[in-house]
């Protein structure tokens, strides 16, 4: 059995929903399909989202997948000095807010079916073949095996990536660039203010950082994501450890386990061949240095969709045509990808002393805004070493 | 390869394989061993250390 299609997206993360919701809504028959038996879950995520990115990609907020509305944000130096950047210290704090993934994912699929995208769940895509008419992918739903004909494929297949790279891109990620995820969904946690997300450096997570990220009073995420390369233990070890000494988590209990990869390092070199363009995950389209993806993904996952519905009215599969989706992509999160990639690798050659003495700097400084640039701003300002590498970028 | 029963399936170890072999399901973990060359990033970045060499 073949099923035609104009637009098959692989994947039903955010970014893959989210390419399909667009692709659908200008006039392409798009199907979408996820290996999982329920979309969204299990997480591979800490689930913090800047509210402006939201708004950014028209999506309202839903008391159905918000779980915590931030106040700021916490940095905490290896020898336990605190940064805090909260509302009664900063006047114009850049909210966001905790998500349910495994609501907000499904809520993005059923955006994509209301706009007319089909949906198969539990269906795996297991290799591809170009022929004439774009691409010819096996697939297995249960006993079911089928193909599917698609005229343009989106690659929205998570850390994985395997899309792409059976349509001959190079979207492998190297160990020194994939962040290594252990987290624990906590109850009992005792947090200085349960309204803020905290963030750990130095050596609790080497070429990494840990986090506590509220999503109730007593409720958090506890992760941390470190680099193999750099030390023998697991992010579960790791993680383990660092529950075991964070004061938070003295009295908390685990009611989850989530691990999994997140690629930190930058977009590949060619994101779009002919038929095909990689989204998300796949597609490296995470902050290098908060590892956040879910935001820039999605952007990367509407910008896809809308090229695909161009290219289908148009009739015109060529790379050049998917190429505008690249172009439009670097354009939009790409820059601050190479700039975030930068400070990544500034912060990953400070030691726990560096570390100390910038948060001890911090801890004083006034800040105009909570943001991430905001953040480099005043470290370009208080380290001579950051101003040499990052001066002119920030 | 030997995956421990405690493998999660997240699928990091796919996405740094350099030749693409692993297919990894719902609840299940495929190699392609006649390609595999040993090179064992797999094993490397696993978060719960879940694979093995033979």
């Amino acid at each position: 059995m073949v099923i035609k299609t104009d637009v098959l997206v692989i994947g039903a993360g955010p970014a893959g929903s989210t390419a399909a919701k667009h692709a659908a809504s200008g006039g392409a028959k798009v199907l979408l399909m996820d290996k999982k038996s329920e979309i969204g879950a299990p997480k591979r995520c800490a689930e913090g989202v800047s509210n402006g990115g939201l708004e950014s990609l028209g999506i309202e907020h839903n008391p159905r997948w918000i779980t915590r509305e931030l106040d700021g944000v916490r940095l905490i130096a290896p020898d336990g000095t605190n940064v805090w950047l909260t509302s009664d210290k900063v006047d114009l704090p850049e909210a966001g807010c905790i998500l349910e993934r495994k609501v907000f994912d499904k809520y993005m699929a059923m955006d994509a079916a209301r706009a007319g995208a089909e949906i198969k769940i539990k269906t795996l895509a297991t290799r591809m073949e170009r022929n004439d008419e774009g691409f010819l992918v096996d697939a297995e739903c249960m006993d079911e095996k089928f193909q599917i004909q698609a005229k343009i494929v989106i690659a929205a297949d998570g850390p994985e990536s395997r899309v792409a790279r059976w349509a001959g891109l190079r979207t492998a990620v190297k160990p020194k660039d994939m962040e290594s995820a252990a987290q624990f969904e906590m109850a009992g946690v005792q947090m200085e203010n349960n309204k803020c997300i905290e963030f750990y450096f130095g050596s609790v997570a080497p070429g990494g950082y840990a986090w506590v990220f509220p999503k109730g009073d007593d409720i958090a995420n506890v992760g941390l994501g470190i680099l193999t390369t750099i030390t023998d233990k697991s992010a579960y070890e790791h993680l383990l450890e660092f529950v075991k000494n964070c004061p938070a988590t003295q009295n908390a209990q685990p009611v989850e386990l989530n691990i999994g990869g997140d690629p930190v390092g930058g977009l590949p070199k060619k994101m779009a061949t002919d038929n095909l363009m990689v989204v998300g995950d796949a597609a490296g389209q995470v902050n290098p240095l908060t590892g956040g993806g879910i935001i820039s993904g999605m952007t990367g996952g509407m910008i896809a969709g809308k090229v695909a519905a161009e290219a289908i009215e148009e009739n015109d599969f060529s790379e050049k045509k998917m190429k505008k989706y690249e172009k439009e992509c670097r354009e939009t999160i790409g820059d601050s990808i190479n700039k975030y990639l930068k400070v990544k690798d500034y912060m990953m050659t400070l030691n726990d002393d560096e570390l100390n003495s910038i948060a001890d700097v911090f801890k004083d400084s006034d800040f105009e805004k909570v943001s991430t640039g905001e953040l480099v701003k005043n470290l370009v300002k208080v380290s001579p070493k950051a101003l040499i590498k990052l001066g002119k970028l920030f | 390869m030997i995956v421990k029963e405690w493998c999660m399936y997240c699928g990091e170890c796919a996405g740094v394989c350099p030749r693409n072999l692993i297919e990894v399901r719902e609840l299940t973990l495929k190699f392609t061993e006649e390609h595999c060359k040993e090179c064992s990033l797999c094993i490397q970045v696993c978060p719960v250390k879940a694979l093995e060499q033979e």
